[in-house]
């Protein structure tokens, strides 16, 4: 049987197909071994026939070969075994290479001999070119997905990363093989829109558009990218490729571009209301200016007006007081002189305000200390404000001393007081505090050292539009035939001529404060004018005065007084006219002029006399302070309108001097 | 006695199911000593159908995508053996044998080769537990790889062939479920002979019943 076994199988044929065929009996010993297998397994047929395969191939009792040749040959089942689930013979091929290879088992049944046909087929050329194949189908897949720039990742269904492309390092900072396994969140933040898309659209619904996510670099940092989210099933599993654009440049590019825009914005409307403001800074400046032109220009006219006004009274009160000496004393005559010159005085006192709101009254200037001045006229003040009203004190010590006109300030002081009682009909109280106030900018000057003095009353205040209007002259509050409205301009003019300021602040039912401020004394200052009686004065002489005015109805006023004080007296109308008196031989003791004249004023023509005979006094009569500064102090003085009194006063000075 | 030559009596379905346990546990001890690791076969189900009805239980998964493992054989019977899986399924079912070790485009590659080799096994042994019974041998074609729907599976009925031996077949490898179904096509004398095998096996333990008791 074996002889007819060994005749059908062994053979040409047998030795020259090309795959391995080995043959066995029914005791799984070799009695067929064809060439191919000789040679691939490098056991030649004399050294394995007769030998059970198992022994040959001891390795094999591993595999499952032996059972399928038993079921062979007891069941007629035929078999095959892949090199994909078994690891076979050791074969190797002409270079000595490791073969794959399948073994096909079946039965030959050539009655009454049962055999064994194993086929081994060699598969390595054909599981290569498959490989290759794979290998250059994915080369092509690979180039185009690793070259992408954005990172691609994807997940299975337990969100597990599967796999990724080489752009995750550039990406996100993760090695190829850090992210298997891994889950995709610890790319993410914890609250993020991407895992509630991942968990929601499950393969069914698409998304199209990028998500926008905040996820996380392998270093920690975070970032911002879009999301590109594709489903795929496979393998009865859902599997989800997630494509990652970095776009935090940009995210970071638009919040600043937006940041820019803000400040922009921001700036624009900061520009605006500076404009706005200096807008309104601009109105205010310009209203204040206003305010003051017209204040000045108010002041020309008041002061022009009260210099006329100022001859003419001059004019009267001297010829009254002529008068009144030369009528016999008739107490009813008497009485009426009296009351005209007391009308005539009243008017002098009127004008004197009015000079003095608008600057141009003459000061006397001497050296004040507060700390003095103001306990000496509290007994005065009290007895102006009345029993209702409680004054309080309160000086610094060391308080500078101003150069100021003393009877002035008081004047001044006087009529805050009496300003302050009008607004406390109830009663109440007033404050006057007195403070150096050294540095100048902050109240708003270039100048330091300045003495500042408020006067604070309980009373009703002022509105703002009358706080507004409150330094005008003639402006008043009270009642008529109660105020000549001239109290407050006459200060703030006194103020301003002594080189201080006033500022009034005022609220509605709380009260009123008014401050002045003064500037301190210079180091040196000159001293305190002495204040000559005329009751001390000697006896006068006899004077020869030249006379000058150009207002002849004054000229002869004063003629009268003088003529009345026992002197002798020329008259001139003009400077020009004076002086072609002086040249002729006619001696003059004194020359008194007026200051204000067309043509050579008065202190134009005193000095021309002090050129040609130094020795000539000259009086200055003036109704106001025009004189150049600092000059005047070289002639004696005389302020319109005056009383023979005065006059006599200045004449005894200058002719002394 | 009965009406229908293809009905089978309670008795002969758990007997078959029997049989075809028997098979497929032999089968998953070959399976074992291939992957390594446990491999749990079994057959819950047994029943006769016609061609027709096979074709539409193989597609009651709404899956008209299916692959199977083919054999023939023959000896006191014969027919076509057919190992059948949803396509999805029969490559979760190669992916548990060869290891998820494997990537996906490796487990396509080796698809065709492995379950040609598993449905074989699997056949080969159900088909040879029922010829050892039997003490006679039969001869099985090797397995080929048929993809289709049912009626591509079952064919058109030109051939003799028009009863199924229907059997239902669980997988459990490496903690994955896999389900498939394993079918008979046979004529109408072999369903005849298979039906007397079966009774004799009935028999043969019936017989042997009184003595275990005692």
């Amino acid at each position: 049987m074996l002889d007819k076994a060994t005749d059908l199988l062994v053979g040409p044929v047998f030795d020259a197909v090309d795959i391995g065929l080995v043959v066995l009996d029914s005791q799984q010993c070799i009695i067929g071994w064809n060439e191919w297998i000789a040679r691939v397994s490098r056991r030649p047929a004399e050294d394995v026939l007769g030998k059970n395969l198992c022994d040959v191939f001891p390795d094999l009792r591993n595999t499952r070969l032996p059972a399928v040749i038993e079921d062979a040959f007891q069941a007629g089942s035929s078999s095959i075994l892949t090199h994909t689930l078994n690891t076979l013979l050791p074969l190797q091929g002409d270079g000595g290479e490791r073969l794959l290879h399948n073994i096909v088992v079946r039965p030959v049944f050539s009655a009454p001999a049962k055999y064994c046909l194993l086929q081994i087929t060699d598969v390595t050329v054909a599981v290569i070119r498959e490989r290759l194949l794979r290998e250059r189908q994915n080369a092509r897949y690979y180039a185009i997905v690793d070259s992408a720039p954005d990172a691609i990742i994807t997940i299975d269904d337990s969100r597990k990363i599967r796999w990724v492309n080489g752009a995750v390092d550039d990406v996100l900072g993760y090695s190829h093989s850090e992210l298997l396994e891994q889950k995709i969140d610890i790319l993410l933040e914890p609250e993020n829109v991407l895992l509630p898309i991942l968990a929601k659209t499950n393969g069914r619904e698409e998304t199209r558009t990028a998500v926008s996510v905040v996820g996380r670099y392998r270093d920690g940092r975070t970032g911002h990218f879009d999301v590109s989210i594709g489903h795929w099933r496979a393998d009865r599993r859902d599997f989800v490729t997630t494509i990652w654009r970095d776009v935090t440049e940009r995210v970071i590019a638009d919040a600043a571009l937006r940041d820019a825009r803000d400040a922009l914005q921001q700036a624009n409307e900061e520009l605006e209301s500076r404009v706005e403001q200096r807008t309104r800074e601009r109105e205010t400046a310009l209203r204040q200016l206003h305010e003051s032109q017209k204040m000045e220009s108010i002041g020309q006219l008041t002061g022009g007006v009260a210099h006329d006004f100022n001859n003419l009274l001059a004019v009267i009160l001297g010829s009254l007081g002529l008068l009144k000496k030369a009528v016999p004393h008739d107490p009813r005559v008497s009485r009426f002189l009296d009351r005209a010159i007391q009308g005539a005085e009243r008017g002098a006192t009127l004008t004197t305000r009015l000079l003095a709101f608008a600057r141009r009254q003459e000061l006397k200037v001497e050296l004040v200390t507060l700390q003095k001045l103001i306990p000496e006229m509290l007994d005065f003040l009290r007895h102006s404000v009345g029993p209702n009203i409680d004054i309080h004190t309160n000086i610094s010590p060391d308080i500078n001393a101003i150069e100021v006109d003393a009877n002035q300030l008081e004047l001044a002081l006087i009529n805050l007081a009496v300003n302050a009682r009008d607004a406390m009909p109830e009663g109440g109280s007033l404050t006057i505090t007195c403070h150096n106030e050294d540095d100048g900018k902050r109240i708003g000057t270039a100048r330091d050292g300045f003495v500042c003095i408020s006067v604070t009353d309980t009373g009703e205040g002022m509105n703002e539009e009358t706080l507004a209007h409150a330094q005008e002259p003639f402006f008043t509050t009270k009642g008529v035939g109660k105020g000549t409205g001239l109290g407050l301009s006459m200060v703030h003019g006194f103020i301003a001529q002594s080189g201080g300021m006033m500022r009034l602040k005022s609220e509605l039912g709380k009260g009123t404060t008014v401050t002045l401020r003064l500037p301190r004394a210079r180091e040196n200052p000159k001293a305190p004018i002495a204040n000559i009686e005329l009751s001390q004065l000697a006896k006068p002489k006899n004077l020869r005065v030249l006379l000058v005015d150009d207002d002849i109805l004054v000229s002869m006023g004063a003629a009268d007084m003088l003529l009345d004080l026992g002197h002798s007296v020329t008259e001139a109308q003009s400077g020009s006219h004076a002086l072609r008196l002086l040249e002729s031989d006619t001696p003059f003791d004194v020359v008194v002029t007026d200051y204000a004249m067309p043509g050579m004023n008065g202190f134009e023509l005193a000095q021309r006399i002090k050129e040609r005979n130094s020795r000539l006094p000259v009086i200055l009569a003036t109704g106001y302070a025009e004189l150049p500064a600092n000059r005047s102090i070289e002639f004696e003085r005389l302020s319109k309108p005056y009383t023979a009194k005065d006059l006599a006063a200045a004449l005894e000075k200058a002719a002394n001097s | 006695m009965r009406s229908n030559a293809t009905d089978l009596t309670e008795i002969e379905q758990d007997a078959l199911a029997e049989i075809a346990n028997m098979g497929v546990s032999r089968a998953a001890n070959s399976l074992r000593q291939m992957v390594g690791e446990q491999v749990f076969l079994s057959v819950p189900t047994v029943e006769i159908v016609t061609r027709q009805a096979a074709s539409k239980l193989v597609e009651r998964n709404n899956s008209k995508r299916l692959v199977a493992v083919q054999q023939t054989f023959e000896g006191p019977f014969c027919g076509k053996a057919l190992l059948i899986f949803p396509e999805a399924q029969s490559l979760e079912l190669v992916r548990s044998i060869v290891g998820y070790e494997h990537s996906l485009e490796d487990v396509i590659d080796l698809e065709q080769e492995a379950l040609a080799e598993t449905g074989n096994i699997i056949l080969n042994g159900c088909l040879a537990t029922i010829a050892n019974m039997l003490h006679r041998t039969m001869r099985m074609s090797l397995p080929s790889i048929v993809r289709g729907d049912g009626a591509t599976l079952f064919g058109n009925g030109a051939s003799g062939e028009q009863y199924v031996l229907f059997l239902y077949i669980d997988f459990n490898i490496k903690k994955r479920d896999v389900g498939g179904f394993i079918a008979l096509l046979m004529d109408l004398p072999s369903i005849a002979a298979l039906k007397e095998i079966v009774n004799d096996y009935v028999n043969d333990i019936q017989r042997h019943l009184p003595s275990h008791v005692g």
